[in-house]
C-alpha cells in the first residue's frame, strides 16, 4: 500500500519550472567608431554562463548577426555571467553579470585589434583592385598580424566562413609581422582579384588576420561590385 | 581465481590488451556514426586520422575530429590498478621474476592509457589506487585534474618501473622493457614537443592559467633527453630494421609490414577471423575492382608525397611532361622505393589489375600554360571527362575504373590519383579482400618509430649529429639518398617521420604536439595529381589540381585540446575548468 502510494506520487509530479521564455540581445559595439562592430555570422560569440542555475554551469553561446547585433529569444530566466569572445577585439576582462528576463538587453563595447580605414575598390574590366589601410588603436602587445585577404561572396552575408575560395583564401596575402615591425608601406595594403566572372554581382570586404587565440579577422564594411 | 597463476593472469592481461588504446586499422576518431576505440565491428577504416588534416583526404567534412569522442578509459585504468595492488600479495604463485615482471606489464598498460588521456585533455586526475564504492564517499571519489606536466612526469614514472621490472623479451602482443621504452620515447617526445611549441602557440585560458594543460618551457630539454635516453638503450637489443630483401627495397618496405617475424616490431596486435577480430584494411583502400568490395574513401595528398620532392611532371615553362605510358611517371622518375610502397600510383598494379586513373581525355594538347589551365573550372577546358568508367569515347575509356572521381558521384574512386599501399596485403588473393578479412597485425610500436623519436629529440638538443646518423639508418632502408649534416634541421628530422610513419595514425598527433596544425590547416585545401590522356598524341599528362571533393580543412587553436566530455564534468565538478574555449 505504502509502495504503491510513493509510486503514484511521483507519476504526478509536475515540472514547474518557466519554459525558456527569456531573452537576451545587444549590440557589440566598436569603441573606435562608436557604430556595431564589424563582424560577420558567428565570428563573435557572447557566451553565456548561468550562475544561477550552477556553479559550474556549461556555457552556451549566441552568434553574433552579421550586423554586429546579436539576439537569443529561447534562454531560461536567471543570472547570467556574459562575455564577448571569439572576434579580433582586445579580451575583455570584467566580465558583466546581468539578470536575463523577458526583453533583456545588453550592450558591449570592444577595442578592435585593427581598424580598416580609407578601403576604396576600382574595377578594371573583370580585374578588382583594393586598396585600405590598416591602423590599431592599441599598439603595444598586439598579437601577431597572420594575414590578409579579400572575401568575396556573391550574396550580402560575406565574410570568413562565407566566401568563394578562389576569389577569396585563394588572394590571401601572407604577413606573419608583429605591429612594431610594420613599416608605413606594410600598412597600406593593395589587393587584386582578377578574372572575377562577368555578369555578375558580388559583396566584397578585407580582413586582417591576427594570431590571438581564435585566430580571427577585423573585418572591412561590405562592398557591393558589378562586374560588366 | 586471477592471482593464482599464470592461467588466471593471461585471462586478465587479455582483457586489458585488447583494451589498450591502441590506433589500429580499427580506431575511429570521428566524423559520421560512431567513433572509438578498439570498434570490433568496425569496417569503415578509411575513416582515418590521417584524412581529417592533410596525409590524406577521406570521408571526413574536413578537419572535424578535434572535439574527440568522449574517450575516459578510468575502468580500464581501474582494472590495471587492480593488478598492481593486488598482485604482489600473491607471489607465492608465480614462479621466479614472473610477479615482478607482471607488475611491471601492469605499469606499462597503466603508462600507456594516461598517455592516450593527456595527449588528448592535457592535464586529467591521476588516479593510482583502486577507488571502491560505496565504501567511499562521492566526494572521495570525485578526483580534481592534476597539472599536465604532473600527468607526463608519472607515466615517465611508471615506465621506468615498468622498464626495470620486465624481462628483455615477451611472447608476441605482450609488452616487454624494450616495449615500455618505445612508449616512453614516443610520451616524452610529445611532452617536450607541448613544453616547447605549447609555449608559444596556446589558447588562453583559466585551464591554460592553472597548468591543467601546457608545460612550463623550461621543462621541454629534460623531457626531449628523457626520450633520447630511452631510445638510446636500444642500442644492443635485437631491435632492428628489416632488411631481408635489401636488393628489392620496394618489396622490403612493402613487406615490413606484412611479414609477422620482423625484427623490427617491438609490440604488435595480431587479429584473425577465425576469432571474429579480423579488420578490413584491404577492402577500405584500395579500388572496389581489386578485391572484394565494397570502396575506398581515403587517398594520399600530393602535399604528401611531395615530401619525397616534386614530382616531375611540369618542364620549365609550365607545360606539362608528355609520358609514353601511365606507369612511366612511376617507373621513370627515380622515385625513393619507400615512396613506391607507401602509395599506389596511376599505372601500379594489384592482384594483376592495374591502377588505371585518369581524370579525362584531351584531344588536342590545351595550348595554355598548366597554372592557366587548371584554374580554370572543369566544364570551361578542352578535357573530355566522365562520371562513369564505362562512358567511352570513341571506344576508349574516359576516366579509369580507378577512377578519378567526379563532382557528384561516390568517392569509392580516387580524388588525388593516389591509393595507400602501405599494409596492403598484395599476395592475398581477390575473393578473400572482403570485410573482416584481413588478418595482417598492427605494428603500434616499431623500431624505426623508436629511431625516429631519437633523430627528433637529439635535434632538439642540439645533437644534430645523433639525428643524422638515425636518419641515414632510415634512408638507407627506404632507399633514399644519405644526409649530411649540414642537411639535417628540425624541418628535415620531421619529414623524414611524416614519410616514414605515414598512415601509421601518427601524423595528427605530431601535427598537434607541434602546434602547426592551425598553421598548414588554416582553411586548407588539398591537392592530387591528376592523369589525362592527350588522344593525338597519344601520351599522358599529369596535373596538380584540388582534390575532387574540394574540401576545406580548418583547426581551430582549441583542437590543440580536446574538451573534458560533458558526461564527465556532470559526474565530477572538480573537472572544471574545462579547457580553453569549450
Amino acid at each position: 500500500m505504502g509502495v504503491s502510494l510513493l509510486a503514484s506520487t511521483a507519476c504526478t509530479k509536475i515540472d514547474n519550472y518557466e519554459g525558456p521564455n527569456a531573452s537576451f540581445e545587444g549590440r557589440l559595439i566598436d569603441v573606435t567608431t562608436g557604430e556595431n562592430f564589424q563582424t560577420t555570422t558567428g565570428n563573435i560569440q557572447v557566451r553565456l554562463l548561468q550562475v544561477s542555475w550552477s556553479a559550474t554551469p556549461a556555457p552556451q553561446e549566441i552568434p553574433s548577426k552579421i550586423d554586429g547585433t546579436f539576439k537569443d529569444t529561447k534562454l531560461f530566466s536567471g543570472t547570467y555571467k556574459v562575455i564577448p569572445v571569439g572576434g579580433a577585439f582586445w579580451p575583455v576582462l570584467d566580465t558583466a553579470q546581468v539578470d536575463i528576463n523577458k526583453g533583456s538587453k545588453h550592450d558591449f563595447e570592444l577595442t578592435p585589434y585593427l581598424v580598416i580605414n580609407n578601403f576604396t575598390h576600382f574595377l578594371d574590366g573583370k580585374s578588382l583592385k583594393l586598396n585600405f589601410d590598416i591602423d590599431a588603436p592599441i599598439g603595444a602587445g598586439l598579437p601577431t598580424i597572420i594575414e590578409i585577404q579579400p572575401y568575396v561572396n556573391t550574396t550580402k552575408m560575406v565574410g570568413p566562413g562565407a566566401s568563394i575560395f578562389d576569389y577569396s583564401d585563394a588572394r590571401k596575402v601572407v604577413i606573419n609581422k608583429e605591429w612594431i615591425n610594420m613599416t608605413p608601406a606594410d600598412k597600406s595594403i593593395e589587393l587584386t582579384i582578377p578574372e572575377l566572372a562577368s555578369g555578375r554581382t558580388f559583396y566584397v570586404r578585407v580582413g586582417v588576420r591576427v594570431n590571438d587565440s581564435f585566430k580571427s579577422s577585423n573585418l572591412s564594411q561590405i562592398i557591393e561590385v558589378k562586374v560588366p | 581465481m586471477v592471482f593464482g597463476g599464470e592461467a588466471g593472469m593471461d585471462v586478465y592481461m587479455a582483457n586489458i590488451y585488447r583494451k589498450l588504446p591502441i590506433e589500429d586499422f580499427r580506431y575511429r576518431p570521428g566524423g559520421e556514426g560512431r567513433a572509438g576505440m578498439n570498434l570490433h565491428h568496425e569496417w569503415q577504416n578509411f575513416f582515418h586520422a590521417g584524412a581529417t588534416i592533410g596525409e590524406m583526404v577521406g570521408p571526413f567534412g574536413g578537419m572535424d575530429i578535434g572535439g574527440g569522442f568522449g574517450y575516459w578509459p578510468y575502468d580500464d585504468i581501474r582494472a590495471v590498478n587492480y593488478v598492481i595492488e593486488n598482485i604482489p600479495k600473491y607471489a607465492a604463485n608465480f614462479t621466479g621474476p614472473r610477479v615482478n615482471e607482471l607488475l611491471g606489464e601492469a605499469y606499462f598498460c597503466r603508462a600507456f592509457f594516461y598517455f592516450s588521456l593527456v595527449k588528448r585533455y592535457g592535464g586529467v586526475p591521476i588516479v593510482s589506487s583502486v577507488q571502491n564504492y560505496p565504501q567511499q564517499s562521492i566526494e572521495e571519489l570525485q578526483v580534481p585534474r592534476n597539472k599536465e606536466e604532473e600527468v607526463w612526469t608519472f607515466i615517465g614514472e611508471d615506465l621506468d618501473k615498468a622498464y626495470e621490472m620486465m624481462a628483455g623479451t615477451s611472447p608476441r602482443g605482450r609488452a616487454n622493457k624494450y616495449v615500455a621504452l618505445a612508449l616512453k620515447s614516443r610520451a616524452m617526445l610529445y611532452a617536450g614537443s607541448i613544453a616547447k611549441y605549447g609555449s608559444v602557440n596556446f589558447v588562453e585560458g583559466e585551464a591554460k592559467s592553472a597548468g591543467l594543460v601546457g608545460i612550463p618551457a623550461d621543462k621541454a630539454s629534460s623531457f626531449f633527453q628523457k626520450a633520447w635516453d630511452a631510445a638510446k638503450l636500444f642500442e644492443g637489443s635485437s631491435y632492428k630494421l628489416y632488411n631481408k630483401y635489401p636488393s628489392d627495397k620496394v618489396k622490403n618496405y612493402t613487406d615490413l609490414f606484412l611479414d609477422p617475424t620482423s625484427e623490427e616490431n617491438i609490440l604488435v596486435r595480431d587479429y584473425s577471423i577465425t576469432t571474429r577480430t579480423a579488420h578490413s584494411w584491404d577492402a577500405t583502400f584500395s579500388p572496389g575492382f581489386m578485391t572484394v568490395g565494397p570502396e575506398s574513401r581515403a587517398y594520399p595528398t600530393l602535399e604528401f608525397v611531395e615530401r619525397w620532392g616534386k614530382l616531375p611532371v611540369l618542364d620549365a615553362n609550365d607545360r606539362p611532361v608528355k609520358f609514353n605510358n601511365l606507369a612511366d611517371l612511376m617507373n621513370n622518375s627515380n622515385l625513393e622505393p619507400r615512396l613506391l610502397a607507401t602509395v599506389y600510383f596511376p599505372g601500379a598494379t594489384l592482384r594483376g589489375k592495374t591502377f588505371d586513373t585518369q581524370r579525362g581525355l584531351y584531344e588536342n594538347m590545351f595550348t595554355g600554360t598548366v597554372t592557366e589551365e587548371v584554374a580554370k573550372p572543369l566544364e570551361a577546358r578542352a578535357s573530355i571527362t566522365s562520371s562513369d568508367p564505362n562512358t567511352l569515347h570513341n571506344g576508349r575509356r574516359i576516366i579509369g575504373e580507378a577512377g578519378m572521381k567526379r563532382p557528384g558521384s561516390p568517392d569509392n574512386a580516387t580524388r588525388t590519383g593516389f591509393f595507400v599501399r602501405k599494409y596492403i596485403d598484395y599476395s592475398k588473393a581477390q575473393p578473400v579482400t572482403g570485410l573482416f578479412q584481413s588478418e595482417q597485425a598492427w605494428i603500434e610500436f616499431r623500431y624505426a618509430e623508436v629511431l625516429l623519436n631519437r633523430a627528433e629529440a637529439a635535434a632538439e638538443l642540439n645533437n644534430t649529429g645523433d639525428a643524422l646518423t638515425c636518419l641515414n639508418l632510415i634512408r638507407e632502408r627506404a632507399g633514399g639518398a644519405q644526409l649530411s649534416l649540414s642537411d639535417v634541421d628540425i624541418e628535415e628530422v620531421r619529414n623524414e617521420r611524416c614519410k616514414e610513419l605515414a598512415f601509421e595514425n601518427h601524423y595528427y598527433w605530431d601535427l598537434k604536439r607541434w602546434r602547426t596544425a592551425d598553421v598548414l590547416l588554416n582553411n586548407a585545401k588539398f591537392k592530387g595529381l591528376m592523369p589525362y590522356y592527350v588522344i593525338s598524341e597519344n601520351k599522358y599528362i599529369f596535373l596538380a589540381e584540388r582534390e575532387t571533393f574540394d574540401r576545406n580543412y580548418n583547426f581551430e587553436k582549441k583542437f590543440y585540446y580536446e574538451p573534458i566530455p560533458g558526461g564527465e564534468l556532470a559526474k565530477n565538478q572538480k573537472l572544471y575548468p574545462n579547457n580553453p574555449n569549450y
